[in-house]
């Protein structure tokens, strides 16, 4: 067997494979706190789950918050990216765009709220133009239901994150296979679709992960900026989890723990998936 | 033309809202419907930084975030090196299994090691929230070394070791001063991140690990504009005078002379 010339290899990797199995034991922490009844296992919490009105409105409109915000940041970042990264590269453009970075999310949502609240910046000055009547005149857009607020927050802090995770691809793309295929006599499609999308998809898809989750399950900002119905799953959750009953702990920990689920075996399919071609590309890359 | 709109709109959207912040900590409240005023004022900082509770918090963040870093450092030079540097079986594997927690609800791990702290006597300590702000920090850590590694590359260390120089001795002249961009980088994320987070920490702080996220919400709700943007703007400087520390300390270890610094980046 090879395993144990290899063993060498794997002491370097204890911690790492400490930390993964300390994430393990929480989930599986969070499944076990999520069956366990007043006497013994049962499955009871997550059929009663399935009948709460406030799963279903939360669920959508969580989803509906997390599918705009993420789609709108990738569409815009990976744009601005595609047709600036020639220059964004090594100047002060760089460094604009880590300040939204340097921000917690809940401070910059306090800044939304600052600024397009009913008695915030915009609407004060547009008061101050004669274009208001009153305070009432401006929209609700923060704390309001249709979470606009919440959305605004995201793309203002996602699109940076986006240009920050692609710039590097787009610095290290292999441009001479671009003037290759141009030479060639191929069209500005096939340069696309046979190093750009390559090169790119593996990242994009890693952003649209994390962000999705992270959107989706996120308590900070629109604890700040929701409104108290529907609720963001993270704010329902933690509801739920100091609720008074027994009953809405197992709801917490059960709703968390399906999330945890569904969105691990989607990441780990879409990784199985691009690793296929990726190994391709990253053998040749290592091999300098 | 795309040159100045991308700067055009980046100062409007990117560099604007922090320059109006750190402006609004230090102007008077703005009532609705009045003229904006600009009268110099310290008042916001003075409550900010007079408020007991404040400070406290200010000192138990900077520890949690430091103990994180630290402990994400650890990690991610150790495994990042290996998965970098060794050829092994299943290493893509572990590579995407590492990354995983990003792909997962944080909270629900928070949730998920709330009764084992309680259990441990770790839940309401500062040192259960450090252990529980890993859960975010160290993918991020163990990505951003192990591509630091990838451009360091085998052969440097190989031939300080073929030089006869002892490992301590590779990892302050060659690692570290040629690792410094990737450390840099990983401090922030983590310094960020860690400063970034209110849930974990109210779950496993349980109320009594009081940082400033803690008190932001609360304090939203009794003080004026002027105090929160400074409170807003100081989650800003954290990161900075973190990556500053870190700088100094690293300058500490580094060996004198090194030749590496010419030329090398």
């Amino acid at each position: 067997m090879k395993w144990r010339p290899n063993n060498k290899i794997l002491y370097p990797l204890i911690p790492a494979l400490l930390f993964l199995l300390f994430v393990l034991y929480s989930l599986v922490m969070s499944f076990v706190e999520s069956v366990r009844g007043p006497d013994g296992w049962t499955f009871e919490y997550y059929r009663s789950l399935f009948e709460e009105k406030r799963l279903y409105a939360s669920i959508s409109y969580s989803f509906f918050v997390t599918f705009i915000s993420v789609s709108l940041s990738l569409l815009i970042g990976w744009g601005i990216v595609r047709s600036c990264h020639s220059f964004i590269e090594k100047s002060v453009g760089k460094w604009m765009v880590w300040i939204p970075m340097l921000f917690p999310h809940f401070v910059w949502g306090y800044f939304v709220l600052l600024l397009l609240g009913q008695s915030g910046i915009v609407s004060s000055a547009l008061f101050q133009l004669g274009w208001l009547e009153s305070r009432e005149d401006f929209p609700i857009l923060v704390q309001d239901r249709s979470g606009f607020g919440i959305i605004i927050t995201y793309l203002w802090k996602e699109i940076p994150f986006v240009l920050l995770m692609l710039l590097p691809v787009y610095a290290q793309l292999p441009k001479q296979y671009g003037e290759v295929i141009q030479v060639l006599g191929g069209s500005r499609r096939h340069v696309f679709s046979t190093i750009e999308w390559p090169w790119v998809k593996p990242v994009l898809v890693e952003v649209l992960l994390i962000l999705t989750v992270f959107i989706f399950t996120a308590y900070e900002v629109p604890a700040l900026l929701g409104s108290s119905y529907p609720q963001m799953t993270a704010v329902l959750a933690y509801d739920w989890f100091y609720g008074i009953s027994w009953d809405e702990r197992s709801y917490a920990f059960a709703l968390l723990f399906l999330i945890a689920l569904v969105m691990g075996l989607l990441s780990l399919v879409s990784f199985i998936l691009l690793n296929r071609k990726r190994w391709l590309i990253s053998k040749s890359q290592h091999q300098r | 033309m795309k040159k100045s709109l991308f700067y055009s709109l980046s100062a409007i959207f990117f560099l604007l809202p922090g320059v109006l912040l750190m402006l609004k900590s230090v102007t008077p409240v703005w009532k609705w419907g009045e003229a904006f005023s600009f009268t110099f004022t310290l008042r916001g900082w003075e409550t900010f930084l007079m408020d007991d509770r404040i400070f406290h918090a200010l000192f138990l963040s900077i520890l949690i975030a430091l103990a994180a870093t630290f402990i994400n450092l650890a990690i991610g030079m150790i495994s990042g090196k290996a998965l970098s540097h060794q050829n092994f079986k299943g290493k893509s594997l572990i590579e995407t299994l590492l990354l995983l927690p990003l792909f997962l609800p944080v909270m629900a791990a928070a949730l998920g090691l709330h009764i084992t702290m309680i259990r441990l006597g770790l839940a309401n300590t500062w040192f259960g929230v450090v252990l529980v702000h890993l859960v975010p920090t160290v993918p991020y850590t163990i990505k951003v070394m192990k591509a630091g590694y990838d451009r360091l590359g085998g052969g440097m260390l190989e031939q300080a070791q073929m030089l006869g120089a002892k490992p301590l001795y590779i990892f302050r002249t060659v690692e570290l001063p040629l690792l410094m961009p990737s450390i840099r980088s990983a401090v922030f994320l983590t310094v960020t991140i860690s400063m970034s987070q209110y849930v974990l920490t109210a779950v496993i702080g349980g109320g009594s690990v009081i940082t400033l996220p803690i008190i932001y919400y609360p304090f939203l709700q009794s003080v004026d504009d002027t105090v929160m943007a400074a409170f807003s703007t100081a989650f800003a400087l954290l990161p900075i005078i973190a990556v500053g520390a870190v700088e100094i300390v690293s300058k500490l270890i580094r060996a004198n002379g090194l030749v590496l610094n010419r030329g090398v980046k």
